[in-house]
C-alpha cells in the first residue's frame, strides 16, 4: 500500500515540471505555429544560468528563477526575431530543420563552454526529505511541484482572464483575423515565444537542483514535452496538465513495478506517443 | 473620413492581379465593388487593409498615405475589413469573438458597444454563449461583420458576405449593411451577387482583369447594357 502511494506521489510531483516544460512547448506550437525542437535547450540554458549564478555569486536557485525567466524570455525573443520570424511562412519541414539545427547548435555551444560534465547545484536543502506516514519525498521535487502549479495557475489566469491573454488565444485560433481587428500579431507571436522559452528556463533552474546542468539535459525534456502535447492534442493548452500527469504516473509505475524498471523509464514517453497517435487515428472518421 | 485608392497595382509572387485600381469611399455611403471571380476584388481589399503590399499606387485615409503602416494599425485608425471566409475564432463564444473586435480599444465602453451589435443582429444575442464554430453560415457572416464593427470602423470593407447564404439571408445581411451605412460608416462591399448589391449600394465600380472598367451610381450601373448582359443576365 505504501509502495503504491509512494509511486503515485513520485508521479504527481514529477508531473509539475513536465507540465511546465510542455506548456511552453504548447505555446510555441499552438500560438506561433512552430514545432520547436530546441525547446529543451532553453531549459538547458536555464539550468546553466542557475549553476553559474550559484557557483559564481552564491545565489540560491530560488532567487535565480526570476532572473532565468527574464534571460530566457530575452533568448526566446531574440530567437523569434532572428530565426523564427523569417521562416513563419516557410514549409513546416524547413521550420523543423531550423529548430532542430538550433537544438544541435545550442548543445554544442554549451559543450564547448562547459564540457560534457554534469554539474549539480548543491544547495543545503538538496537532500532534505519530508516524511509523512509511510511515504517520503525530497524537498526540491516538492518545491518544484508547488512552484509549477503556481506558475501554471498564473499562465492559465493570464490566458483566460486578461485582454492580452485573450488576444494570444485568438491568434492561436486564426492567424489572419487578429491583424484585421487591430491586434499586432507579430507582437503576440513574440510574447508567446518569449513566454514559451521563459517557462522552459524556469524548469531548467529546477532541473539544476533536482538533476544537474549539462549540455544535453534538456533534450530528454524536449521529447517528453512532445509526448505530452501529442497526447493533449497539438497546441491544446488545456490538455497539457492531465497529459503531463499521465506521462509522469506512467513513468513512476514503470520505475517501481517493472523489473529493471529504471532503465525502461526513458522509453515510456515513446510508448505514450505511440498509443496517443494510434488512438487518435482510430477515432478519426 | 475618406478612403482613396489611386492606381493600385499588386499581385502574388510574380503574378500581377491588379493593374491600376482607383476608387473612393466616403463615410455614409455604400459602394459596391463588382466583378467576376478572379477579377481582383479580394486582392484590392487585401491591399487596402495591408495584408499584402502594393507594387505601386497609393492607399490613403483622409489624404494620409497608409504605405508602411501595419494592418493592425490601419484597423485601429478606423479601417475595418471583414475578410473572405469570415475567419472567426471557432472555439470562442459569439461574445468573445465580438469582444476581440474591440480588443485594441479601451474596454470601458464595451458593453454598450456589444448591445449596439446585438441590436443590429438580434440572432447573435440569442447565440451569445454558443461557440462561433457551431453557428450557421448566415450567423457566422453576421458575427464576422459584428466583430469588425466592434472596433468602431469609419470605413468598413466586406468581402462577399452573401457567399453560401440563401437568397433570403443574403438580402438580410446586405440590408443590415445599408443600416450600418445609415449610422455614418462608409461601406465598401465586394460582391458577385450584382443584382442584390446594386439594390443596396449608392455607387459602384465594375472590375475586370484587375482594372476598373466602369463606374457610376447604382442606378446608372443597373441600366447599363454591358452590366445587364454580363452580370444581371437580363
Amino acid at each position: 500500500m505504501d509502495l503504491l502511494l509512494q509511486t503515485l506521489i513520485n508521479g504527481i510531483l514529477a508531473a509539475g515540471i513536465y507540465a511546465l516544460v510542455a506548456s511552453g512547448l504548447a505555446l510555441a506550437v499552438g500560438v506561433v505555429g512552430i514545432v520547436n525542437f530546441a525547446h529543451g535547450e532553453f531549459s538547458m540554458i536555464g539550468a546553466f544560468v542557475s549553476y553559474l549564478l550559484f557557483v559564481g555569486a552564491g545565489i540560491d536557485p530560488i532567487l535565480s528563477l526570476g532572473l532565468a525567466a527574464i534571460v530566457l524570455f530575452l533568448v526566446g525573443a531574440i530567437t523569434y526575431y532572428g530565426l523564427i520570424r523569417p521562416v513563419l511562412a516557410a514549409p513546416e519541414l524547413n521550420q523543423m530543420l531550423l529548430t532542430f539545427g538550433l537544438s544541435v547548435a545550442l548543445q554544442n555551444i554549451a559543450l564547448l563552454m562547459f564540457g560534457a560534465d554534469t554539474r549539480v547545484v548543491s544547495t543545503s536543502y538538496q537532500g532534505a526529505t519530508i516524511t509523512l506516514g509511510g511515504v517520503s519525498f525530497g524537498v526540491p521535487p516538492f518545491a518544484a511541484f508547488v512552484l509549477s502549479v503556481g506558475l501554471l495557475g498564473a499562465l492559465y489566469w493570464f490566458l483566460g482572464k486578461t485582454r492580452l491573454g485573450f488576444a494570444v488565444r485568438a491568434v492561436a485560433q486564426n492567424r489572419l483575423a487578429p491583424g484585421l481587428l487591430g491586434i499586432e500579431t507579430q507582437q503576440i507571436y513574440l510574447l508567446a515565444f518569449g513566454l514559451s522559452a521563459a517557462l522552459a528556463g524556469i524548469a531548467g533552474v529546477m532541473l539544476s537542483v533536482m538533476l544537474y546542468a549539462s549540455p544535453t539535459v534538456g533534450f530528454a525534456y524536449t521529447l517528453k514535452a512532445f509526448a505530452i502535447i501529442v497526447m493533449a492534442g497539438l497546441g491544446n493548452l488545456r490538455g497539457v496538465v492531465p497529459a503531463a500527469i499521465v506521462l509522469a504516473l506512467a513513468e513512476a509505475f514503470v520505475s517501481t513495478y517493472v523489473p529493471g524498471g529504471g532503465g525502461w523509464v526513458e522509453a515510456v514517453f515513446f510508448l505514450v506517443i505511440f498509443v496517443a497517435l494510434t488512438w487518435r487515428s482510430w477515432r478519426l472518421p | 473620413m475618406k478612403l482613396a485608392v489611386t492606381d493600385l497595382t499588386a499581385g502574388y509572387g510574380k503574378a500581377q492581379v491588379l493593374f491600376g485600381i482607383s476608387l473612393e469611399v466616403a463615410q455614409g455611403e455604400l459602394v459596391a465593388l463588382l466583378g467576376a471571380n478572379g477579377a481582383g476584388k479580394t486582392t484590392t481589399l487585401r491591399t487596402i487593409s495591408g495584408l499584402i503590399r502594393p507594387w505601386a499606387g497609393s492607399v490613403a485615409l483622409d489624404g494620409h498615405s497608409l504605405l508602411g503602416i501595419s494592418a493592425a494599425r490601419r484597423a485601429q485608425m478606423g479601417l475595418g475589413h471583414v475578410p473572405e471566409g469570415r475567419q472567426l475564432f471557432p472555439l470562442m463564444s459569439v461574445e468573445e469573438n465580438l469582444l476581440l473586435g474591440a480588443a485594441f480599444l479601451a474596454w470601458a465602453g464595451k458593453s454598450e458597444q456589444l448591445e449596439r451589435i446585438y441590436a443590429l443582429f438580434p440572432r447573435l444575442a440569442e447565440r451569445r454563449w454558443q461557440m462561433a464554430g457551431t453557428l450557421s453560415g448566415g450567423e457566422q457572416q453576421m458575427l464576422a461583420i459584428g466583430r469588425a464593427l466592434m472596433g468602431r470602423p469609419r470605413i468598413l470593407m466586406v468581402d462577399e458576405p452573401s457567399l453560401g447564404l440563401s437568397p433570403k439571408l443574403a438580402e438580410e445581411v446586405l440590408t443590415t449593411l445599408a443600416q450600418v451605412k445609415g449610422e455614418g460608416v462608409g461601406v465598401l462591399l465586394v460582391e458577385q451577387n450584382v443584382a442584390l448589391s446594386l439594390e443596396v449600394a449608392d455607387r459602384g465600380y465594375v472590375v475586370e482583369h484587375g482594372r476598373v472598367v466602369l463606374q457610376g451610381s447604382a442606378r446608372e450601373l443597373s441600366s447599363n447594357e454591358g452590366v445587364q448582359k454580363a452580370y444581371l443576365a437580363l
